[in-house]
């Protein structure tokens, strides 16, 4: 990677003014302190006080040494790096390629041991204590900050990790893809087409969804008119479409009567942010082998 | 002639010891940022990286606002340490829309440049709100003012949109006429939300391959 440096008339400015600069300044000091008529004095000092009068004693000799020492440091370090304008200097060291060599790095230590994990099975990660650990502060870093530091979901919008129920599917498939690409649900919004009263029955029914729904009320025919073609008539729900089951005691955003009514009502879209450019295979292999079950 | 002819010379003439003060201490900047204002690479945006809406600006305006970068910066740093935490390090044509960059270099929180795109919407309101409710162990403050005012109070959308025309970014008329009217509806929190949806988004793969 070779490194992005001012190039042309510019990098010939950058050259110039520099080496310029600092030949001014190591005459300046070889000047002052061994110039020919440093001890002569041609003009007459003013006198001060009646016996005060400026001399011209150089600074001490270690000065001249600690500021020569400087300007070859200085020139050093610009043949080394890269400092004058298009010049890389002798190292050739840039930004890119000390990252690129930081990966290097990486890989030779732990390549190996990265493309075992991608090799092995779920269950044998699962039995390996070290790799779940591994996983877990994986999850802690990435996951956690919705769904919670255990999984176990936060503010009835992220859900619980550790439940049966599982809105995209729970196998290592349905979670990669999660994981990978995000997911968007999509449940729109029916005060519109129900109408205040139409939610409110439709509400009133999914409560009885947990016992096979009670047939007797007004609600039910509009769930198997409007609900059914995701949630299932039965309520059971639809990973493919990340549509909840309904009929157990499992709610993400609440499971009363108002929150019901509002989710119909206003319809919900939770967000799943996709992960497959952040994290890598390894990690994302792990992370399936934390949360599958 | 030596330095301290030269010198007592200097000293004797203020016209003369001016001129020579203002030349020693331009050198750094003819050095430093002439040839830098001339690069071109460093001015070309990336190519996912677009001029902000009216909603984003105004998020951007109260992200300065709320003094969101006095923790938090916005430069991943070229270390294999911050790529794995948040992404690809900022590339210079990342910024050319940033008048001012808010790079920042105090990191109380981590660093926001990558942000776009981890959360949903929903998780940065409730956090904005009250960040403990998502994160316990969160020392940032809360926002909720930003719920309770309009985007439209935050500033004159359609001043700024004129004088970053003014100053090359390519808005349209159309882009100016309708500045107002994307504002509508819209509160602060909508506003800050979808400046930090957008933050870092301007890179794609062919960027990722450039140089250093």
């Amino acid at each position: 990677m070779s490194a992005d440096l001012p190039s042309g008339f510019w990098s010939g400015w950058i050259i110039v003014l520099t080496l310029f600069s600092l030949a001014c300044v190591a005459w300046l000091v070889w000047s002052l302190y061994f110039g020919k008529d440093i001890d002569e004095h041609p003009e007459v000092e003013p006198v001060w006080d009646g016996n005060l009068q400026e001399g011209h004693n150089a600074p001490p000799l270690w000065w001249f040494w600690m500021i020569f020492g400087a300007l070859v440091f200085s020139l050093m370090y610009m043949m080394f790096f890269p400092a004058l304008g298009s010049n890389a200097g002798i190292l050739n060291w840039s930004h890119g390629k000390r990252l690129s060599d930081s990966y290097e790095n990486f890989d030779a230590n732990f390549a190996g041991v990265r493309a075992e994990i991608v090799s092995m099975s779920l269950v044998e990660i699962q039995n390996d204590l070290d790799l779940m650990d591994t996983a877990e502060r994986i999850f802690r870093r990435e996951c956690s900050v919705c769904h919670g530091p255990e999984g176990r979901g936060q503010a009835n919008l992220f859900p619980n990790l550790h439940d049966v129920d599982w809105q995209w599917g729970a196998s290592a498939e349905q979670i990669e893809q999660s994981i990978r690409g995000g997911r968007s649900a999509n449940m729109i919004a029916w005060q519109a087409m129900l109408g205040e009263e139409g939610v409110e029955q439709v509400a009133e029914y999914i409560l009885t969804l947990d016992v096979g729904g009670d047939a007797s009320l007004p609600g039910q025919a509009v769930y198997q008119q409007s609900c059914t073609a995701c949630h299932g008539p039965d309520g059971a729900g639809n990973p493919l479409l990340g549509a909840p089951r309904l009929s157990d005691d499992i709610w993400l955003y609440g499971g009363d009567f108002e929150t019901i009514k509002a989710s119909i009502t206003n319809g919900r879209f939770g967000i799943m942010p996709a992960f497959g450019h952040r994290l890598d295979d390894v990690q994302i292999k792990l992370l399936i082998a934390l949360l599958v079950r | 002639m030596n330095g301290l002819t030269i010198h007592r010379k200097i000293e004797e003439h203020t016209g003369l010891l001016i001129f020579g003060i203002l030349i020693v201490s331009a050198i750094g900047g003819l050095v430093q940022l002439l040839p830098v204002l001339n690069q071109e690479s460093l001015e070309t945006a990336t190519s996912n990286t677009r001029p902000y809406t009216a909603a984003q600006l105004t998020g951007r305006d109260i992200y300065i606002r709320e003094g969101c970068s006095v923790c938090h910066s916005q430069q991943v740093r070229p270390l294999i340490a911050e790529l794995e935490r948040y992404g690809p390090y900022s590339r210079a044509g990342e910024f050319v829309y940033d008048r001012p960059f808010l790079w920042g270099s105090k990191r109380t929180g981590p660093d926001l440049h990558r942000l776009g795109g981890k959360y949903s919407d929903d998780w940065h309101r409730i956090h904005l709100l009250d960040p403990r409710a998502v994160v316990a162990e969160s020392i940032m403050p809360a926002y909720p003012w930003l719920d309770k005012r309009s985007a439209k109070e935050t500033g004159n959308i359609t001043a700024k949109f004129i004088a970053l025309r003014r100053l090359g970014h390519p808005y349209s008329d159309e882009d100016i006429s309708g500045a107002e009217a994307e504002l509508e509806g819209l509160t602060e929190m909508d506003a800050l939300i979808a400046y930090l949806q957008v933050l870092g988004t301007g890179l794609s793969g062919e960027d990722e391959g450039a140089a250093l």
